[in-house]
């Protein structure tokens, strides 16, 4: 059960949440008992549901619980089952929330939704401006679970959450895959999801990073010559990717990028093949730039490997057609080396709830 | 802290050694993991690259703090 705070009205509600360090810093819906009742009942699931803790303050995230978090991101009751598996991804394990909470990387969960919950749940958007300002349930669905992961894990600024700067991704972070506009399978299907299945995939990054490439469709090198941009982009030598290795990285490519592939013939695969292979870099380079991270390559020359494997390049199609493309390099450390986690989301459970207006409430 | 309260799950004595940056978060995950009165000793930060020279004057300032952490308590 959560704890009840009194105000005598919601401006002073709202003071008080700011003052508890309850907020990320905006302003919040005020969660009252009638808004959470209504966001949990949309959930279709038990108020008392216990979903897993969340660390590292090892909180109890129950629905009722995340549906504060909801509630105060400004999120519609629709959006209840991509949020209910956005933090059910971040719980999982392998996800290794706590150390991720905790580390002085700037690191935020990407939250990546495919297939129809991008319309049932949504619309999440997937095309110009994706990740900016503007998409309400790309905007509230990211904040409810940075929300969540500061009230129900604990996770403040300084004290428990040691990120030296963090990003600004860490308010929200969250878009669709543009599967309608992308010559490639949804990235959920490669994945081993039926394509009618509605997935979230969750993977901890960095800020996107801009790449950007100007297509070429009479340069035969045109497909070879983007995929360097991109492997500089994941595996550069500032990156954890270059330097701690073994982790995973997010490639956004814009519409436009992705048919540079397809006219060259190449699947979502063998992109992540080529990648894989063009980060492989020179052991000497990382002795220069490494320090002592270096140490586990003494006494060998050749390459490493910035990944471990193809697999660790999430690649997906969102946004606008044009120059830029977008990647994002990862933290790559704890026990699971920053790894993406996929949860089916469930919306057979969904209520509809009458929409009842903000005096009644 | 996290693996300092580790090995004491696992009955080895342990002191975790703390920078004052991260003397706060140190606490925390020490309340939050129900062991907050786990024995630990502050460092000056940063400690990580500051060089095998500098490492030895700290390790010389400390060395007897945490050896007392390890020394039982004397029944009052």
């Amino acid at each position: 059960m959560s704890a009840l705070l009194e105000s005598v009205d919601e401006a002073q509600a709202l003071e008080q949440l700011h003052a508890l360090g309850c907020t990320d810093g905006l302003p919040v819906v005020i969660p009252t008992v009638a808004r959470v009742t209504r966001m949990v009942l949309a959930s279709g699931l038990d108020a008392d549901l216990l979903l897993g803790e969340m660390g590292p303050m090892m909180g109890s995230a129950t629905v009722q619980k995340v549906a504060v978090a909801a509630v105060m991101a400004g999120a519609l009751p629709d959006y209840m089952p991509v949020i209910i598996a956005a933090v059910k991804a971040v719980i999982a394990p392998q996800f290794d929330l706590t150390e991720m909470q905790a580390t002085t990387h700037c690191t935020a969960p990407l939250i990546i939704v495919n297939g129809p919950a991008r319309f049932d749940c949504g619309p999440v958007a997937s095309g110009f401006g994706a990740l900016g300002p503007g998409h309400r349930a790309n905007a509230s669905i990211g904040r409810a679970l940075r929300l969540a992961m500061m009230n129900i894990g604990g996770a403040r600024p300084g004290s428990s959450d040691m990120a030296l700067l963090g990003h600004p991704g860490k308010f929200t972070y969250c878009l669709a895959e543009d599967e309608e506009h992308s010559p490639f399978p949804p990235m959920h299907v490669g994945l081993g999801y039926a394509s009618s299945d509605s997935v979230v995939t969750v993977i901890g990054a960095e800020a996107p990073h801009s790449v950007l490439f100007s297509c070429d469709a009479d340069d035969p090198q045109e497909a070879e010559n983007f995929l360097a941009q991109l492997a500089v982009g994941i595996a550069n030598m500032a990156t954890n990717n270059a330097i701690l290795t073994g982790g995973a990285a997010v490639v956004v490519l814009n519409p436009e990028h992705a048919e540079v592939f397809a006219r060259a013939g190449l699947t979502r695969e063998a992109v992540r093949q080529r990648l894989w292979t063009l980060t492989h870099l020179p052991i000497a380079q990382l002795r220069q730039y490494g320090g002592a991270f270096a140490d586990r390559f003494a006494g060998r020359e050749g390459d490493y490997r910035a990944f471990n494997q193809p697999e660790d390049i999430l690649i997906l199609v969102a946004g606008g057609s044009g120059l830029y493309s977008m990647v994002m390099p990862s933290w790559c450390a704890g026990a699971h080396h920053n790894s993406a986690v996929s949860m089916a989301i469930d919306n057979n459970q969904f209520c509809e709830i009458p929409s009842v207006s903000v005096s009644e409430q | 802290m996290r693996d300092g309260i580790n090995l004491a799950l696992l009955g080895i004595p342990a002191v975790a050694l703390i920078t004052e940056e991260f003397w706060p978060q140190g606490d925390f995950v020490a309340q939050s993991l129900g062991m907050p009165d786990i024995p630990r000793v502050q460092l000056p930060h940063p400690v990580a690259g500051t060089g095998e020279a500098r490492m030895g004057e700290i390790a010389e300032q400390v060395v007897d703090a945490i050896i007392k952490q390890f020394m039982p308590v004397k029944a009052s």
